[in-house]
Formats: structure tokens, sequence, C-alpha cells
């Protein structure tokens, strides 16, 4: 096919057809008259500032070759082995190009060899539009646009397809300083259109879609697939799609707006209003400019510690906790008494498979003959309240969190009978509590981990029960009838068995450590009581942090206290360094170096 | 002392709580594995934050700070979380709960080449963390529509698999 003439009248007829529809505002902003010309050396000078802005980062081999978009493209970049990287045939370009769409009418036209390619078109726009003071890509009403016109480039929601959409927001991405606020305003644009933004400018603070085609929910699921997309989106603007305008026309806009808050997990502005919301002081570009050390150690500074209890009678938690267990495991309705009035519960299934159990295999052990019986469909569907699945859904979200004694007794009685035995080995149940405040006064926080057998099955599982307890008063419920103190919520995680061995009060490993040392016990097992007591004597007096990398490096090496401690101060308490100088001297070491 | 609450909790404040814990979920462990960490983490916390890492007691966003400072790398994967807006305080505290697993140091691959196939160092852990998020209404409103600032008023976290 053969045209001679641009292809304007197409472009003038949906301009046209937008504005008769209100969805181009007749007068849209454009930031600079730019250069009307169309000659390439005109072209070139009138924005060499600004492409040397854009490139200047990059070496100078890219420019010699504009169609890559980016030095570091590999192949794992669709754009740059398909659409617009493709080297174009001598003389000619495909019109739509980096759209590749075979079904637009005007799939060619014959242009002078000098003709920019398309990309290198829509960088001039992008650059044109580009705010770098306000870090603000404007690229509202796209067809409006001089270049857009000039090049005859099909902008998506315009002709143009996601792919078209894909080199924009792939060239907005080389901008720098980073794109803090992009306008998308009066263009046209679907869900499907905007898959390829949140890849390319997931750090965007300011996002506006006003005045688009946005119909659908499904379509908001297109441009934030996952909610850990644009999780640095501030505000939103959605005003002027039919999403929105539908939902307030039918009275349905605060189902709306709480639609689209559960999806952007930072958003304070949707539509210029804000949303009623919880912040936190986190890290503030100022905090995270400090500079800091980078995590690099190789060890744990501190052990696993057994139960710690502090502030609060250790003999009340266990009356309470052996009578709270007894009565979930014989007869929950009498736990009514042990909730307040306004109580919360709530649990959770856990669903993973935990890496170290299943290396060790309790899946399939012996000693556990009923795990593969075990199913999470009873708790699944009992109403686990797991946000990270349920997150999304409003009225399970509400209905799942159970308030008050009567609503709590009536689930706990409709999940799996369990048996705790809280009687038993106390190794399997690991404690921590300790006071906090709550209100004007103080409540405790008690954190319980540990196992249960679920009846029906005789599998065996680990969970962890949180509860925040304040004393009962005085003639209350609770104290009439033997709860000194009283719950105000619970919350209990439901997961896959590990093994009561991960809070062993012991060192802690990052990495395996191999006994290199011939003929030598294996090293599980070896402690601080595996050194003679005087050399237990002189390890007291080293920070823990050192005592537990001299432990370490005796287990692999068998050194005693005094060289242990000798070559991990020669290499600057580094682990790694510290063996790796004993494996160069060990044959020189005398016998009396070793334990 | 009274247990008695005395508001009753709305929708509303249901849905405020359950956004707070999942961008605070969030934030948090994106800051505890970055390699800022030491910068990131302690504004989470207050002077009067109290900390418990595997049975050992921490104070503060100072306690914090020592407790991270030498801790290996991490990399937090969240697979479970809840949370109660906890009745008998206007604004009312946050408690929320996370299990998931983590991964210190630089995980299987940094284990001696002749570590056995079935042996466990090196490979996530399970870990369980309890926070109490607590109102500071002292604290400067920093965005628009904020109901309150919250920080970390209790931080509990063990290793359980």
């Amino acid at each position: 096919m053969s045209v001679s003439a641009p292809p304007a009248s197409s472009k003038s007829i949906a301009t046209n057809a937008l504005r008769n529809a209100g969805l181009i505002d007749r007068d849209a902003p454009m930031r600079d008259g730019d250069n009307p010309g169309g000659r390439k050396g005109k072209l070139r000078s009138g924005r060499t500032t600004r492409m040397m802005d854009i490139t200047k980062d990059r070496p100078s081999s890219t420019r010699m070759h504009p169609i890559r978009l980016s030095a570091s493209a590999g192949p794992s970049d669709p754009l740059a082995i398909r659409g617009a990287a493709r080297p174009v045939m001598s003389g000619r370009i495909r019109r739509n190009a980096i759209s590749g769409s075979p079904a637009n009418s005007i799939s060619s036209i014959p242009i002078r060899v000098t003709k920019p390619k398309a990309v290198d078109s829509w960088r001039e726009f992008v650059q044109k539009r580009w705010n770098p003071e306000l870090k603000y890509l404007n690229l509202d009403s796209m067809i409006e646009d001089e270049t857009v016109k000039k090049y005859n480039l099909t902008p998506p929601g315009a002709g143009g397809s996601a792919r078209d959409a894909a080199v924009i927001f792939k060239l907005a991405s080389q901008l720098k300083p980073e794109v803090e606020t992009l306008s998308l305003a009066n263009n046209n644009l679907t869900g499907t259109l905007l898959v390829q933004l949140s890849r390319y400018l997931p750090k965007l603070l300011n996002l506006s879609l006003q005045n688009n085609k946005i119909r659908d929910k499904k379509e908001i699921t297109m441009i934030v697939p996952r909610k850990d997309k644009m999780i640095h989106l501030r505000e939103l603007v959605l005003t002027g799609n039919p999403l929105r305008e539908q939902a307030y026309k039918a009275g349905q806009g605060a189902t709306y707006r709480s639609d689209i808050v559960r999806r952007f997990t930072s958003l304070a502005v949707l539509d210029q209003e804000p949303i009623a919301q919880i912040s936190f002081d986190g890290p503030q570009p100022s905090t995270s400019a400090m500079p800091v050390e980078k995590p690099n150690a190789t060890t744990f500074p501190f052990d696993m510690n057994p139960s710690f209890v502090t502030g609060v009678d250790g003999g009340l938690v266990s009356k309470f906790l052996i009578n709270f267990f007894n009565a979930f495991d014989g007869q929950r309705e009498s736990l009514i008494n042990a909730y307040d009035p306004a109580a919360t519960f709530s649990f959770s299934a856990n669903t993973s498979i935990p890496a170290r159990a299943r290396l060790v295999g309790f899946h399939s052990s012996r000693e556990m003959p009923n795990q593969r019986k075990l199913e999470w469909k009873t708790w699944l569907d009992g109403g686990s309240r797991n946000l990270n699945r349920i997150g999304g859904d409003p009225q399970k979200t509400l209905q799942n969190l159970h308030v008050g004694g009567e609503q709590i007794i009536s689930v706990l009685r409709s999940l799996p009978s369990t048996a705790h035995d809280i009687g038993g080995p106390p190794e399997k149940f690991c404690i921590d509590a300790f006071p906090v405040m709550h209100g004007q006064s103080m409540g405790l926080l008690l954190t319980v981990h540990g196992q249960f057998t679920e009846l029906g099955t005789g599998g065996i599982r680990s969970f962890d029960r949180t509860f925040m307890l304040v004393p009962a008063t005085e003639g209350s419920r609770a104290k009439a009838n033997g709860w000194d103190i009283v719950i105000l919520s619970d919350q209990w995680i439901i997961r896959s068995y590990s093994s009561h061995e991960a809070w062993k009060p012991s060192p802690l490993l990052v990495q395996a450590v191999v006994n290199k040392s011939q003929n030598g016990p294996a090293n599980s097992g070896f402690s601080l009581m595996s050194f003679p007591p005087d050399q237990q004597a002189v390890l007291a007096q080293l920070p823990e942090a050192q005592r537990n990398l001299v432990v370490q490096i005796s287990s692999q090496t068998r050194l005693n206290a005094k060289f242990a401690i000798d070559c991990l101060q020669l290499n600057g308490w580094d682990l790694g360094k510290a063996v790796a100088n004993f494996n160069q001297v060990k044959s020189s070491l005398d016998r009396d170096a070793f334990l | 002392m009274s247990a008695t609450p005395s508001t009753t909790l709305t929708p509303n404040d249901i849905e405020i709580a359950t956004r707070a814990a999942d961008h605070f979920t969030r934030i948090y462990y994106t800051a505890y594995d970055s390699d800022t960490r030491l910068a990131d983490l302690p504004p989470f916390y207050r002077s009067n934050s109290s900390l418990t890492w595997n049975g050992k007691p921490f104070q503060g966003a100072e306690g914090l700070k020592e407790l991270v400072a030498k801790m290996p790398a991490t990399k937090h994967e969240v697979q479970s979380f809840d949370c109660h807006p906890i009745p008998g305080a206007q604004p009312p505290s946050l408690l929320i709960t996370v299990s998931g697993n983590v991964t210190h140091g630089r995980g299987p691959a940094g284990n001696p080449p002749d570590t056995p196939v079935r042996a466990i160092e090196g490979h996530p852990r399970v870990f369980s963390q309890t926070f109490i998020l607590v109102p500071d209404p002292t604290a400067p409103p920093t965005k628009p529509g904020e109901v309150a600032k919250y920080y970390v008023g209790a931080d509990a976290v063990r290793f359980v698999g």
C-alpha cells in the first residue's frame, strides 16, 4: 500500500470524535510550543540539550543506535528484541513498527530514509512533555500533540496498542530525575493499554488517568495486578472514567472508593479527596539517604533464648495458659468467661510448607503417621482471616473477625477439636510475655508458640497464639469464674508442623558449618559447655557476639579458647577469614592449641 | 483499671485497620530487608517501645538499633498476617500478627560446598512476629486524611520453624 499524503484525516476524525464526546479538552494544555518544523536538521538542533539530558548517562554507542532503548536491555526485555527495537528495512518503515498491529488499515507508508524511527519520534515527544524541575511528565491529550501529528504517531487510545504504550512508559522510565507525577488524562485509555505502566514506572507518586475509558474493576487489576505494585502511589485521579462515574451515579461511590483504596496500599488521595488512614514514621528519603553500614554480618549477634516473661507473675501466666488450653481442648463454651464482652478473635491458616520441616521430612515421618491426613480445607472454609489471602474481600475481612464472647465461642465450637499437651514436655511450648501500654493503663502481651493434635485426623500442627490481656476487674464475670486476667484480643495462626527445636536455646547459625577436622566428632551439640571450665570462664568475659564466634570456630577447628580468640582477633572477628587462616596454618600448630 | 471498652468497633475502623496492617507489613519488611535497614527501621519505633527478639529484650529505637546493627542480611516473606483494632481505647491500638519465612545471609547458596543435602542450616526459617501499633497523638500529620500516626509500641519475634 502506498499513500503519499500523511494519513492525517483518520486522526483528525478520531480527535473530533473525542472532542465531541467531551473526552478531550478543547484547549488541552501543551507545555511548550516546540518547533513546528518537520525538517530533520531543525529538529535535532531544537532539542539538543534535552537529548543530552536523557542520553548523557548512557554510553555513546547507544546514541549511535537509538532504537536500543536501554544500554542494559537484555534478551529478557521483550521490547528490546521485538517491536520497537527491531531494525527496519532500508528506506521503508512500517508505520506501526512499534505496535506491530496488522489490523491497522495503513500498515506501511513510504518515507524518506532520513525520517526518524517511531521510537525516536516518541522520545522527542516524551522529552518535550517532560518537566524535570517538577519531575512531572504530562502526557495528556496525546492525539492533539503537534509532534504526534508531525510523525503520524498513533498514541495508545487512538489506534495505538499496549506495545506503543509500553514504549512510551519505557522512555519515561529513562528520564532523569525519576518521574514522580504522570498525567495520562484525556487519552481514551483502557486498562489493557496500561498493563506495562507499573513495570516501567513502579515508583510513581501521583498519577492522573482523568477522562479515560476505564470501565471495570478488572482494568484496575491490569494496572496493579498485585498489591506490591505501585506501592508508592500517593495520589490517583480516575474522575471522568466510566468506572467511577457509573459507581457514583448508582450511589455506590463509597464502595468504589474502598475498592480502589484496597488495591493501592499507600494511596492518600483519590479523585482529589483524602483517604482516612493510619500512617507510620517509616523510612523517609532523608533517613534512607543517611550513610549506614549495609547488613553484612555472617553470624547472629544473639542466641536463641528461652521463654521470656517479665513484669508479670509467671505463675499467673502459667495458670492462665493451663486453664485456657484445657478449656479450649475440653469445653470451649466455658471460655466465654475468659473473653471480655468486647473482645476480638480470629484465626489464620498459613498453609505454606516450612522449608526446614520439609528437609527433615516431617510430612512422611514414621513418628507422625497421620500428617498426610491433614487438610487445610476445614480451616480455610471455616473462616481463616489470613489478610494476605482475603484482604481484598471486605465481606470476609469483616465476617472473619469475631467480636464478643458469644460470637467467639460460636466460631470456636465450629473449628476442629484439638489437644494441646500443655502439661507435657515444656520444651514443646515457648512463651514470651511483657507489659504494654493499653490506653491510659497497662495490658499484657502474651505470645505462645507450640503444637497441637487435630483430633479428627490425629495429625499434628504448629501454632502461634497472641493474646492481649488485662486484669479482670472485681465483680466482673471473668473474675467470678476464676479468671484473674481477661482476653481483649486473641489471634491464632495455624501452620504446618515444624519442630520445637526451632526455639531450643542455643547459638543460631546463619549458614551450615561443615566439620573439617579429621575424626572429629560431629559439631552438632558443640557448645560453650564443650570447653574446659577454665576456658569457659575466659569466654564468659567476652561480649556475647564474640563468644558465639569462638564457639563456632572451635566447633569447626577444635581450637582451644585462647587460640580461637587469637585467630578471630587477628582476622577482625570475621569467621570466614579466621577459618581460612586456620586452614593455612593448622599444620604448624602445636597440640596444645587444640581442645 | 477498666477492661470494658467505651466504644464498639465499626466496619470503618476495621477497614482502616486492615489497610494499615497491609501497608505496615509491606513497608516494615521492605525496610528490614534493605541495605539501609539501620536508617530505615528505627523511625518505626519510639523510646518507649518494648521489643523481644527470640526471648531477648530490647528497649526503644536505640535497642532496635543494637538488635539489627549486627544482624545478617535478611529476606522476609510474609505468608499470613492478621490485624485487630484492640478494643478499649480510641483511637484503637492495632494488634498485628505475622507468619512467614525469613532467609538470613546468603541462604542455601551460602552453605559450604560439602554441606549435607538434608542439612537445614542456611534454609529459610519460619518466623512469628507480633506488633502492637500505638497512636501517637503528638506526632504531626504528614498525609491528607491521616487519622493518626502510629508507631511500634511492642514487637515480639520468634523463629518457630
